[in-house]
């Protein structure tokens, strides 16, 4: 075993009980593996941006190397650029396979004008790059939304219906029964939602039966989330167990032995001023 | 009767820490001494098995992946799955994601699978386009153009020179999509902005907690089955014959659920009580 990996194992092992250890109280340990999973994940993010879309898709539409000419005006600017970094702008153009496209500055301002805001006299430029990326989100989900989300599940909702090939009821596949649980599920639920008219009489019965599907829905939500959760835990857990082993210097153990004679010490003198959990709860 | 009450109350009561400690020790102690329960497949695993399994050889097949190390437990053994059986049957590889540490899972399966397991040839079995930044946008452009959003694979060397894609234009040129998602972009965005406007089939393996987002577009036809989290993954396993990290974590899921369960009812028990003793006086 490397020394890498075994360095590798042991910051895993302490960054993982670091962050169990909030299970017991607020600590420095947790702290420390909070603040540098935020300050890695911001520049793993920022590096991986970079390198997959602003210097080869931006940069390298800018200033590809097929149309590399020394005497252009445009790619002496490049030139220049090269000096400051050797590695964003290589010698001879950037050679992503793609060709010139000039048009590309327009979104470079606007990214430019995102970074502005840092700037408080001219944050006001980040408006026009932010306008630009609300209208086109906005914009491609209406579409998405629509075509799948309204239109794909009102088919999906009744089509079953006709179909006579249909079984009447079927606990584990499609069913005409089912098709009905789905329909009136999806009216009440959405008449539940409807405000014009206090819920009253007929209403006010068929929304509360949309609760009970919806109740059902958070119930089942919840049960997915507990899953999910301790699918998690296990997995940390399989990894725990892994580095335990004399291969990686039972990091595991030390490491645990280690933060609960610190944490122990730290309560039996008193000095803990970390939030308990169940006081985080309260 | 009254000391049971009393221990119930008690029981609803304590420290948030020892339920903790319960739950670490239920899931500790099977993955040690595995018991190894019984997994079925359910209807939407089986249909994801059914859809790969009825694909032609040498289809194309694009798998996306798009999940962080955080979700791995649930995603990856998905992903390991889905490879080996598309593998198995000589269908074509693409690989993107929409994810940026989805790159690395991917790197990390690929070679777990398509190298060590297959022996297959890069570039000619299976191509790795890698993360491109964007999220739906991104999607939008492996629909309409993906040789233009994708010039250079992740190890940079130009798509036009990888023999493999050849022929591959847009999304439409895939026989099938499969997606291993854990959140925004993922799954959702694949159905509303690829599968749905071009009517390429699609499967995907989603986290626990996407479960109940995802589900209305299986049930509607719009997605070909789902892989449920951890359970979904292992039924895969069962059903490819090929046993992996999910199978061995169901023992611990199965017992940690039953204690959940016990808490909740226990909880539940306590808190009738409390609120009878309470109106009582």
């Amino acid at each position: 075993m490397s020394m890498t990996a075994i360095l590798g194992a042991w910051i895993a092992v302490f960054l993982t009980l670091g962050i169990f250890s909030y299970l017991y109280k607020d600590n420095p340990f947790y702290k420390i593996a909070e603040h540098l999973f935020v300050g890695i994940s911001a520049g793993y993010w920022t590096s991986i941006f970079f390198w997959t879309q602003i210097q080869p898709n931006l940069f390298g539409r800018l200033w590809p190397s097929s149309e590399f000419s020394t005497d252009s005006f445009w790619y002496t600017i490049y030139n220049g650029l090269g000096y400051l970094s050797s590695s964003v702008f290589p010698e001879g153009g950037i050679d992503k396979g793609h060709d010139m496209h000039l048009i590309y500055l327009l979104p470079m301002a606007l990214g430019i004008m995102m970074l502005l805001s840092l700037i408080p006299k001219i944050n006001w430029f980040a408006r026009w790059g932010i306008a630009y990326t609300v209208g086109m989100a906005a914009g491609l989900r209406a579409y998405g939304y629509l075509n799948s989300n309204v239109i794909g599940q009102i088919k999906g909702t009744a089509a079953s219906f006709a179909d006579p090939n249909l079984p009447f009821f079927s606990l584990t596949s499609p069913s005409i029964f089912n098709s009905i649980v789905i329909l009136v599920g999806t009216i009440t639920g959405l008449l539940y939602f409807y405000f014009s008219k206090e819920h009253k009489g007929l209403l006010g019965k068929v929304s509360k039966v949309g609760i009970y599907f919806l109740m059902i829905s958070f119930g089942a939500s919840f049960g997915f989330a507990v899953m999910g959760r301790i699918s998690l835990l296990i997995g940390r857990f399989v990894d725990l167990i892994k580095y335990s082993g004399s291969e990686y210097l039972n990091a595991t153990v030390w490491v645990l032995v280690i933060m609960i004679i610190i944490l122990g010490y730290d309560a039996f003198k008193g000095s803990g001023k970390g939030t308990t959990v169940s006081e985080d709860a309260v | 009767m009254k000391a049971f009450t009393d221990l119930i109350l008690k029981i609803g009561r304590v420290d948030r820490r020892w339920i903790f400690l319960v739950l670490a020790i239920v899931v500790f102690i099977p993955i040690l001494t595995p018991i190894g329960m019984p997994i079925r497949a359910t209807v939407t695993t089986k249909v994801v098995y059914d859809a790969i399994e009825n694909l032609p050889p040498n289809s194309k097949v694009l798998v996306s992946v798009e999940y962080s190390p955080s979700t791995k437990p649930e995603n990856h053994p998905m992903t390991i799955s889905i490879l080996r059986h598309l593998f198995k049957n000589d269908h074509k590889v693409f690989v993107t994601c929409l994810w940026p540490d989805g790159q690395f899972m991917a790197q990390d399966a690929l070679k777990q699978v398509a190298d060590e397991e297959f022996g297959k040839i890069y570039g000619e079995d299976y191509v790795f386009l890698g993360f491109r930044p964007g999220n739906e946008a991104v999607v939008k452009g492996i629909v309409s153009n993906i040789r233009k959003l994708y010039t250079v694979d992740v190890y940079q060397t130009k798509v036009d020179e990888i023999p493999l894609m050849k022929d591959v234009n847009k999304f439409s040129d895939f026989a099938f999509l499969f997606t291993s998602s854990a959140g925004y972009p993922g799954t959702i965005e694949w159905v509303q902005y690829a599968a749905d406007p071009t009517g390429v089939p699609i499967s995907s393996g989603v986290t626990s907690i996407q479960v109940n987002e995802v589900m209305p577009y299986v049930q509607s036809g719009q997605m070909q089955g789902v892989l449920a989290g951890m359970p979904g993954a292992a039924e895969y396993e069962a059903l490819i014959d090929q046993k992996g990290s999910a199978t061995s974590g169901m023992d611990a899921q199965s017992i940690a659920h039953l204690v959940i369960v016990l808490f909740i009812i226990l909880g539940n028990a306590a808190f009738f009580i409390e609120r009878k003793h309470s109106k009582k006086y």
